[in-house]
């Protein structure tokens, strides 16, 4: 996983190199914050990927979403982690069953009001 | 099925047909003076805010769980009405009819008899149709009158529920949406050529924890109307309903956490600023008698007289002089809503 966060990061980058001198390795680590050394490393995927904050600074960085990058680092973003935290059965029986499900019906996932005796 | 988008109550039957859609949502406004005058239309200033109640299940009353629903926050004597606003259907020209039956604690707003399913026209017609009916300020009194529904607290004795049953049980406002049949719609609604079809829109104008109920107060001009059509063209079948429980501005800030909208301006001040009441005008359609029932309830202000309290501040009487005439189809944009 980490070899192809890294890849993925690197072909990102080149992609915006060619448009802008402001994405060279030097440049995007200056820019987040973190040693250029660093960022060659996590390109050849010789360190795991970093955190969740570095990510979702990467992925502003090079304007691509946040939640696609940590997905390709096998993380989960902390706010979604707390969500299926609170209820892991339900959430889980529920990603399951719409694993399948093509995105249009995704895209409707609709919550009714619940009615109850009265 | 029920949807809440945008504090509106979304009723639709994709089952029956593709339009068979209605948004029911619920105004704040000013209280009218409960006096002895009959008051034009108020202004609409915004909905009450609806929350799922199933969201709060830790905090709220565990009747409301049981109950289902959605809740709002209103303030004790604030007044509120019921706006509805069928989809349009664009092929047909008009918007997909519903009977909707209204209660408040269980008492029918139109007929003052006891919640019970279906419809019903003798000894009093139950409901009202949309979208012929825009609107809904309060209870049937009288033929062209009603009387504003404002909230008061279930278990004093004001409210329509205590003074009909003699019981302080349910409390809220429920709601059932029954489309018109789809045989029925589309015969009687046939699909117009492009060629000669207008261009027009809809005249859609544009004890804390047992909660509250309503109450009649005073007294405003606003017909319900008969319905044209024919009983057996509703689709019972297809029947959905919601109970709306109502909080005072306390319990509502304990269950979610945030505060209610601000009080209204009362009616003196709304109308010493000159903002506009308004009348509606409906030449297309028939008002039906008011119920009997309704008719003998006492108003929130004489019952306080009675019980020597003061349970509407505020109510002195006014005498509005800016007065808006809507009249059905006379406009596309008319809205009722304050507008600067």
């Amino acid at each position: 996983m980490s070899e192809t966060f890294g890849a993925y990061l690197r072909k990102r980058r080149e992609e915006l190199l060619k448009q802008s001198p402001d994405y060279t390795v030097r440049k995007l680590a200056a820019k987040i914050g973190i040693q250029p050394s660093y960022v060659s490393k996590v390109e050849r995927g010789e360190v795991p990927p970093p955190s969740e904050a570095t990510i979702v600074r990467l992925a502003e960085a090079l304007h691509e979403d946040s939640d696609v990058l940590l997905a390709l680092a096998g993380k989960v973003s902390a706010d979604l982690r707390q969500v299926i935290l609170k209820r892991p059965k339900l959430f889980a029986e529920l990603i399951r069953q719409l694993k399948d499900a093509p995105d249009h019906a995704l895209l409707r996932v609709v919550r009714e009001v619940r009615d109850g005796t009265w | 099925m029920i949807e809440l988008i945008d504090d509106s109550l979304v009723f639709s039957f994709p089952e029956v047909h593709p339009s068979a859609t209605v948004s029911i949502d619920f105004q704040r406004t000013l209280r009218i003076p409960d006096d002895d005058k009959h008051y034009p239309l108020p202004p609409g200033l915004g909905c009450f805010p609806l929350r799922h109640v199933d969201d709060f299940a830790a905090r709220v009353p565990s009747a409301w769980i049981e109950h289902g629903g959605v809740m709002l926050p209103m303030y004790q004597s604030e007044a509120m009405w019921i706006n509805f606003h069928a989809a349009y259907d664009a092929e047909r020209y008009t918007a997909y009819p519903f009977a909707i039956k209204i209660a408040t604690g269980k008492i029918n707003v139109v007929s003052g008899r006891a919640w019970s399913a279906g419809l019903h026209r003798r000894p009093q017609q139950d409901y009202v149709v949309v979208p012929d009916q825009p609107w809904l300020d309060g209870y049937g009194v009288a033929k062209g009158v009603i009387r504003q529904f404002v909230a008061m607290p279930l278990g004093a004795g004001y409210t329509a529920e205590e003074q009909i049953s003699g019981k302080a049980e349910h409390g809220g406002l429920q709601i059932m949406a029954i489309p018109m049949q789809r045989a029925v719609f589309e015969k009687r609604f046939p699909k117009q050529p492009r060629s000669n079809r207008l261009f027009a829109r809809s005249y859609v104008l544009c004890e804390a924890d047992r909660g509250m109920g309503f109450a009649p107060g005073g007294r405003m001009k606003q017909e319900i109307y008969r319905d044209k059509y024919a009983l057996s063209d509703w689709d019972l079948e297809h029947s959905s309903r919601c109970f709306v429980h109502i909080a005072n501005s306390m319990l509502w800030r304990q269950i979610t956490g945030s505060h209610p909208p601000t009080t209204p301006p009362t009616a003196e001040e709304y109308t010493r600023a000159r903002l506009p009441w308004f009348l509606w005008y409906d030449d297309q359609n028939t008002a039906i008698d008011g119920s009997e029932v309704l008719a003998g309830m006492k108003s929130v202000a004489t019952l306080g007289k009675e019980k020597a309290e003061t349970p509407l501040p505020e109510n002195q009487s006014v005498a509005p002089e800016h007065i808006v005439a809507l009249r059905r189809g006379l406009s596309a944009d008319q809205v009722r809503e304050f507008k600067d």
